[in-house]
């Protein structure tokens, strides 16, 4: 899990973990905290957190530093992703939750332009075909999509759940309405796609 | 009052450009050397070299046509206000002593000037509200208070697209 990961010069500066009471400093530092939290679920491939996991991940909890973000000041930068639309909560007590590094109409649009460049509009695409087919190679080093986990059956519910919340917003961004298509006779991907982008 | 050719005119650019950046960061204050550090790095190769002589020079020109610069003494260099806050002796004098560590708290205050609690509260107020200084509540004994702007792990830290975009007119 220890990647090379490049911490912003925020992440040594000690105030930094303490929420700031100037409100013009404050907005900047919650502007960072919420780049810094996309950066580093975006790079550990983390889709899914629980509050309680997030207190003692290196994300908020600066050992060598001996700082870390109080879990109320958490709770807002927590807050401020949602009202980006980065975050989703997974249940109504805010424990644990959903981060979108990329908001699914950027993914949306992110998809229309590759099967747009790829000349294949019109088509069915299987998630197989998205996330590892050859053409998406070129697309950086994540795949245009990506890899989806298979969900556990206990979880299913919960994950149908937040399929229809995730994709309700996916489909929003109109050019994607094909997309759905594929899933209504590959149920077992529809149930995957609510949380790609976590592990292998 | 310009005078003295393109040279100085130039630097000047340079010098604005460079604070505009970085004004989020440091809040409209920053160490001579890191000015000199982006600007060196900003001309490039093929440029002039500029010592922080020259720096200190154009800002002087600058001062004169009222643009909201100010050089700040502090413990053997210079800390260059861009941004008008309003700086009195009080705070200035602070900026020195924290200039020794990057932050300062009230005991340090009160021990090496010989002030009031209040006197030292107030002071340190006003650099919060001006975003000169941040609030730490987690450092031992009591809240400290840093100086983006005296944080060396920021030195030389480069400047981003974004900030490169505050620089434009």
């Amino acid at each position: 899990m220890a990647m090379s990961f490049e911490w912003p010069w925020q992440y040594r500066f000690p105030p930094f973990f303490t929420l700031q009471p100037n409100m013009d400093t404050r907005q900047k530092q919650l502007a960072a905290w919420c780049s810094l939290v996309l950066s580093f679920c975006r790079l550990h491939k983390q889709s899914s957190m629980t509050v309680m996991e997030a207190q003692e991940s290196p994300l908020f909890n600066n050992v060598k530093l001996q700082r870390k973000l109080p879990v109320e000041s958490i709770q807002i930068v927590l807050e401020e992703l949602r009202k980006k639309g980065n975050l989703e909560w997974l249940d109504k007590n805010k424990s644990s939750f959903l981060i979108m590094w990329r908001r699914p109409e950027e993914w949306g649009k992110l998809i229309y332009q590759w099967v747009s460049r790829s000349g294949q509009n019109n088509s069915v695409f299987t998630l197989y075909e998205l996330t590892c087919g050859e053409d998406t190679e070129d697309e950086g080093n994540n795949a245009i999509f990506p890899t989806p986990t298979l969900m556990s059956s206990e979880s299913s519910l919960q994950s149908l759940f937040d399929f229809q919340s995730f994709s309700s917003k996916f489909l929003s961004c109109m050019e994607c309405r094909w997309f759905l298509f594929c899933f209504v006779f590959l149920p077992e991907h529809y149930l995957a796609v609510a949380y790609g982008g976590s592990g292998d | 009052m310009l005078g003295v050719g393109d040279f100085y005119y130039e630097l000047g650019v340079q010098i604005i450009e460079v604070c505009l950046a970085l004004k989020h960061r440091n809040g409209g204050l920053i160490t001579l050397e890191e000015l000199h550090q982006q600007v060196l790095k900003g001309r490039g190769k093929f440029a002039q070299d500029v010592s922080q002589d020259d720096l200190i020079r154009a800002i002087k020109k600058l001062k004169a046509l009222g643009t909201g610069f100010s050089i700040i003494p502090v413990g053997g260099t210079y800390l260059i206000q861009s941004v008008p806050a309003e700086l009195n002796m009080d705070h200035t004098v602070v900026l020195q002593l924290a200039e020794k560590s990057g932050y300062v708290t009230v005991s340090d205050i009160k021990a090496t000037l010989k002030w009031e609690t209040e006197r030292a509260r107030q002071v340190l107020e006003h650099l919060l509200k001006e975003g000169l200084a941040w609030l730490d509540l987690q450092a031992p004994g009591e809240a400290h208070y840093w100086l983006p702007a005296l944080f060396t792990d920021l030195y030389s830290q480069e400047i981003t697209a974004d900030e490169a975009r505050e620089a434009l007119p």
